[in-house]
């Protein structure tokens, strides 16, 4: 089922290709399209770094409600990863102010 | 990045000062990028920052009591505790030589990015330079500690990995591993603090009540928890490199 809804995913992006026929507008060779696929970029950063930190946070909440004990262990390792996988996300960002010059 | 009117400061630096710093750019090869005014914001709020840091300690240091301690000593034995316990969790044995060091980056980096919520001032975090400036000191620093624990020699065949015949696919790997983390620290510090201004300027821009203040206050959090994560790696890649198997 999902390989079948991967296929068909695959196969509208392409319906996209016309996009590849467009007289580029500034003159070179897509610098008029650095701007939108760095927008893209970071929604796609966006979504799957909240992916990965819903992730951690289930998992920590989870095992501080199995063992409230280590609970400080589990705060500092829940925060220790979220700041991680954030800063995955702000790599993206920057590339956007990258890519705006 | 857009020009920002002038900071009171800068522009005082910049009306006395401007031709001592601008001879010394231009004796060091890196001329200012406008001779005229070669003081930038970054730089003149990071000297009032250390100039703050340094009055601070000076009065906390002159209330010093063993019986009877006050509010400030109180709050930085705690400080103290917590950059201390970090650094003994994450290395193992000998933690004391780089507590120091440890400290003033925290407090450094702490004291940098809150002065941005201040109304008038700017992070100096906020512009690329600085967080690269700590990311390399970083890197130095725990190259130089990793010199001192284990020789010149042996800590460079650390790169070549646990066996040797592993070496040829171990140098290169850990060579990236190893240019990358000044990167990342620098990114991950620089982004968190720009990010947060951008946002709350945005939301300032959408809706003038209220709403903005929540992301300052975020930011608030925010500066907090990239001072901490700084240090924290900082101190990983310490313990990283001073350990020893046994």
């Amino acid at each position: 089922m999902t390989r079948k809804m991967l296929f068909l995913v695959g196969a509208i992006l392409l319906l996209a290709s016309p996009i590849f026929a467009q007289t580029p507008a500034g003159g070179g060779g897509g610098t008029d399209l650095r701007l939108p696929f760095a927008f893209l970029a970071m929604g796609i950063a966006s979504g799957l770094c909240g992916l990965g930190q819903g992730k951690a946070t289930a998992s920590a909440a989870e095992a501080m409600a199995r063992n409230p004990g280590a609970s400080a262990g589990i705060r500092f390792a829940l925060i220790l990863g979220l700041v991680l996988i954030e800063s995955l996300a702000l790599y993206t960002f920057v590339i956007t102010y990258v890519a705006k010059t | 990045m857009e020009h920002e009117p002038e900071f009171w400061l800068t522009r005082l630096f910049n009306d006395y000062l401007g031709a001592p710093l601008a001879s010394f750019l231009n004796s060091i090869g890196h001329p200012a990028a406008n001779p005229n005014r070669p003081w930038e914001n970054w730089i003149v709020i990071e000297i009032l920052v250390v100039a703050i840091i340094m009055v601070l300690f000076a009065f906390l240091r002159s209330r010093l009591s063993v019986d009877k301690p006050g509010k400030l000593q109180m709050t930085f034995e705690a400080v103290y505790s917590f950059v201390s316990g970090q650094a003994h969790d994450a290395v193992d044995h000998g933690a004391n030589k780089y507590v120091p060091f440890f400290g003033a980056l925290f407090i450094f980096i702490l004291f940098m990015n809150l002065i941005g919520i201040i109304p008038g001032f700017e992070s100096p975090t906020m512009t690329p330079a600085v967080p690269l400036g700590l990311a390399v000191s970083v890197f130095l620093y725990y190259h130089w500690m990793g010199f001192r624990a284990q020789g010149f020699g042996k800590y460079l065949l650390h790169f070549a990995g646990p066996m040797p015949f592993l070496a040829p696919l171990m140098v290169p790997i850990e060579l990236i591993s190893h240019l990358a983390r000044p990167l990342s620290l620098t990114i991950r510090l620089f982004a968190n603090m720009f990010a947060g201004e951008k946002v709350t300027v945005t939301f300032l821009s959408l809706t003038f009540i209220a709403v903005p203040a929540v992301f300052m206050g975020l930011h608030v959090f925010v500066a907090f928890l990239q001072a901490f994560i700084f240090t924290l790696l900082a101190m990983i890649y310490v313990a990283g490199a001073v350990a020893h198997e046994h």
